[in-house]
């Protein structure tokens, strides 16, 4: 058996030591959800911590690359939003299935028998009309937003970046206090004593994700914050345009971060008027093209998995991709292909959507490539579509908060890196065998596709300091980019507090942030957003 | 003073530092901090230095300008680390045990200075200080603020505004 074997065994075998406990205390939960549910008693409590504990097996898993598991540990989060007594059933099924998946991670985890649950537990009909199918905690905070001033106060924003900050330092002692409480386990073996202070770890570390979700909670308000100032402004816009335009708005009730939502604002009213100036034909055109004359915007937000997508979608021209590529030529900009999405995206190089023509909304001269900026800055994507004479429609993909991140941390030449677990695919052991090279450029097959593989070491620059191959690869994924990145280690997963590039640092493309681990070193937050886009080369 | 004794009382520096923003030094003295660099003394004034910290570890940062060393803990905080050897035109040198961080506040920013040693906190007679010699000057000296020769030492006066923030 290889080093590498070895080492991704030992990962499998950490794995299980871990998650095991996790998934039979899940199972357990579940048991006793059924009685409290059929006793009619409170039960809000354990759900918390029972989805806590299956969100940890569901990312230990992602890290594993142990899809079955994650899946189906995604699945039953899911269904402990709903209610009902043929729902405790199922999860109390599905529990014992995972606790089976997990015992068994060597053999990779049995996919069919993941997809035949989850199969059936989305077809559970909602059995009782009256019971809630909504996640209960919306409802309640629904509820106690409705109960009146009374239970409202003020709090300055400020403070609530201070009780941030407080939380993050005690998120990395606590991992600290962990790592500590490993390294002396591993050398004492099991002593009695010992297994107090497991459970006294494990307790923390459900308080501390309570903690965590409830302040992060605080931070939260809806998009509706930031759309409601648009309606008045776009009028105006289209007003001076003379184009009569209906703005849609959908989602509103959205949740974001503040900090998020404040940066928000800018780039979006920026697309807007884009969309209201270059994307929207005039009167006439409409009329000619056999438009209706009021055109519609439609700005959408929806969130999902811990990210929340925007969608600003006009009925107008579309983007003229001929006109693209002429002006890219005269630019002198290399294409790699002249594939549609690619000659698209091309508006949103400097320069590119700015220099056609200043119009008095874009008089302050930003362009596309600001708007961008901007969302990259923020730890999301932004991405156009179009049909020619039908319209326009641009994709923003945004993390839900700034603040704390679910990341993954890896080993590049020893040093160490920390990557947004909602971006990482998959973990994959890398065989050399498995690695091709085309035009120079690394290769992979993955899930049946192509994708391109770039060395950590190069993306990154690191000294060398690990001899022979990389031994595993991660796969960054985000709409419908993917991106495989070589990485020595896989060290292990951690809520990140996300600290901000300072100035003196310049601009660097490959990181986003940086971050302090429980053993008290720095790491740098991989911006696999950015490395996701094609520019950023190695 | 020696470098280990200044560290002890760095937070003596602080609160000279303090005093000194509170009162001004008497217009007639500088106050600075001076350490070495090479075979070099380097003052800067006192009240721009927060405190003095040993070298811990510094994590290298991707595409970070080449004159900064990376990030150290400080505290919690994270501190850019500017290799000040590299900034002034001389050659990297690996960190020893004389080697501390000079923290600075600069325009607003806090970070560190790698200097080989900290010398000592001296106040200096105004009239000592030339400005530096026009044959040493080049297109990118202007963080070189002056010259102290007093008590048959030279001190190389620095303008760290100049030499930190101008050439982002």
């Amino acid at each position: 058996m290889s080093a590498d074997d070895n080492a991704f065994r030992e990962l499998l075998d950490d794995y299980v030591v871990e998650c095991l406990p996790l998934a039979e205390r899940v199972a357990d939960a579940f048991v006793e959800l059924e009685r409290l549910w059929r006793a009619g008693e409170p039960a809000e409590e354990l759900l918390a911590a029972t989805r806590g504990t299956l969100h940890t097996v569901k990312g230990n898993s992602a890290m594993m690359g142990l899809g079955p598991m994650q899946e189906l540990a995604h699945a039953l989060e899911d269904l402990t939003l709903r209610r009902g007594e043929s729902v405790a059933a199922m999860l109390v099924e599905g529990a014992g299935l995972l606790v089976e998946q997990v015992r068994a991670a060597a053999s990779g985890g049995d996919a069919a028998l993941s997809a035949a649950f989850i199969g059936r537990a989305r077809e559970l009909p909602v059995e009782d009309p009256a019971a809630p199918a909504a996640a209960p905690e919306r409802r309640r905070a629904d509820r106690r937003a409705g109960d009146g001033a009374g239970n409202v106060v003020r709090v300055d924003f400020r403070r609530l970046d201070t009780l941030l900050e407080v939380l993050g330092e005690g998120l990395i002692e606590h991992s600290a206090v962990v790592e500590a409480f490993r390294a002396v386990s591993r050398r004492v073996g099991a002593v009695e004593e010992l297994g107090d202070l497991d459970r006294a770890v494990v307790a923390l570390e459900k308080t501390m994700k309570r903690l965590e979700s409830v302040v992060m909670s605080t931070r939260l308000l809806p998009i509706s914050t930031v759309f409601g100032r648009f309606p008045r402004l776009l009028r105006d816009i289209a007003r001076g345009q003379e184009k009569p335009v209906r703005l849609a708005l959908a989602g509103g009730d959205t949740s974001l971060d503040k900090a998020v939502l404040d940066r928000l604002g800018e780039p979006l009213l920026h697309l807007l008027s884009n969309a209201v100036v270059h994307g929207i034909e005039g009167t006439d055109e409409r009329r000619r093209a056999g438009k209706p004359e009021e055109a519609v915007l439609e700005l959408s937000a929806a969130s999902h998995s811990g990210r929340v997508v925007i969608r600003l979608a006009d009925d107008g021209r579309g983007l003229d991709e001929a006109k693209i590529l002429a002006k890219a030529e005269a630019m002198g900009i290399e294409l790699r292909s002249a594939e549609p999405a690619q000659v698209r995206s091309l508006i949103f190089l400097p320069g590119f959507s700015t220099a056609e023509r200043v119009s008095p909304l874009a008089g302050r001269g930003v362009g596309l490539d600001v708007v961008a900026g901007s969302i990259h800055a923020l730890g999301g994507t932004i991405e156009v579509d179009s049909r020619p004479g039908h319209g326009t429609t641009f994709t923003l993909d945004l993390p839900l908060t700034l603040a704390i991140v679910r990341s993954l941390i890896v080993e590049v030449d020893r040093e160490r890196y920390a990557v947004p677990i909602s971006l990482v695919a998959e973990t994959v052991r890398a065989a050399p065998e498995t690695i091709h090279e085309i035009n120079r450029r690394g290769v992979t097959l993955w899930r049946g596709d192509l994708i391109h593989v770039s060395d950590g070491g190069a993306l990154l620059g690191t000294p060398r300091a690990e001899a022979g191959p990389r031994r595993f690869y991660i796969v960054i994924s985000s709409g419908g980019r993917r991106r495989a990145v070589l990485v020595d280690r896989l060290v292990g997963h951690q809520d990140v507090v996300v600290k901000g590039l300072d100035p003196t640092l310049g601009r660097p493309e490959v990181v986003s942030g940086t971050t302090i681990l429980g053993d008290g070193r720095i790491a740098c937050i991989l911006d696999a957003m950015r490395i996701l886009d094609q520019r950023v080369p190695a | 003073m020696s470098g280990d004794a200044l560290l002890r009382f760095a937070d003596a520096i602080d609160r000279q530092a303090a005093a000194a923003e509170a009162a001004p030094a008497p217009a007639g003295e500088l106050h600075l901090v001076t350490f070495a660099l090479d075979r070099e003394e380097y003052g800067i004034p006192v009240t721009q230095v927060r405190e003095v910290i040993r070298v811990a570890e510094i994590t290298r940062v991707p595409q970070a300008p080449a004159h900064v060393r990376g990030v150290t803990n400080l505290r919690g905080r994270i501190l850019p680390v500017v290799e000040l050897r590299s900034r002034l035109g001389l050659e990297p040198a690996e960190a020893t045990p004389r080697s501390r961080i000079v923290v600075v506040e600069v325009a607003d920013r806090v970070l560190g200075l790698l200097v080989d040693a900290v010398l000592q906190v001296v106040k200096v007679p105004v009239e000592t200080v030339a400005p530096p010699p026009e044959e040493v000057l080049s297109a990118d000296s202007g963080y070189l603020g002056g010259v102290a020769r007093w008590n048959s030492r030279l001190i190389i006066l620095l303008e760290l505004e100049q030499a930190l923030l101008l050439q982002e």
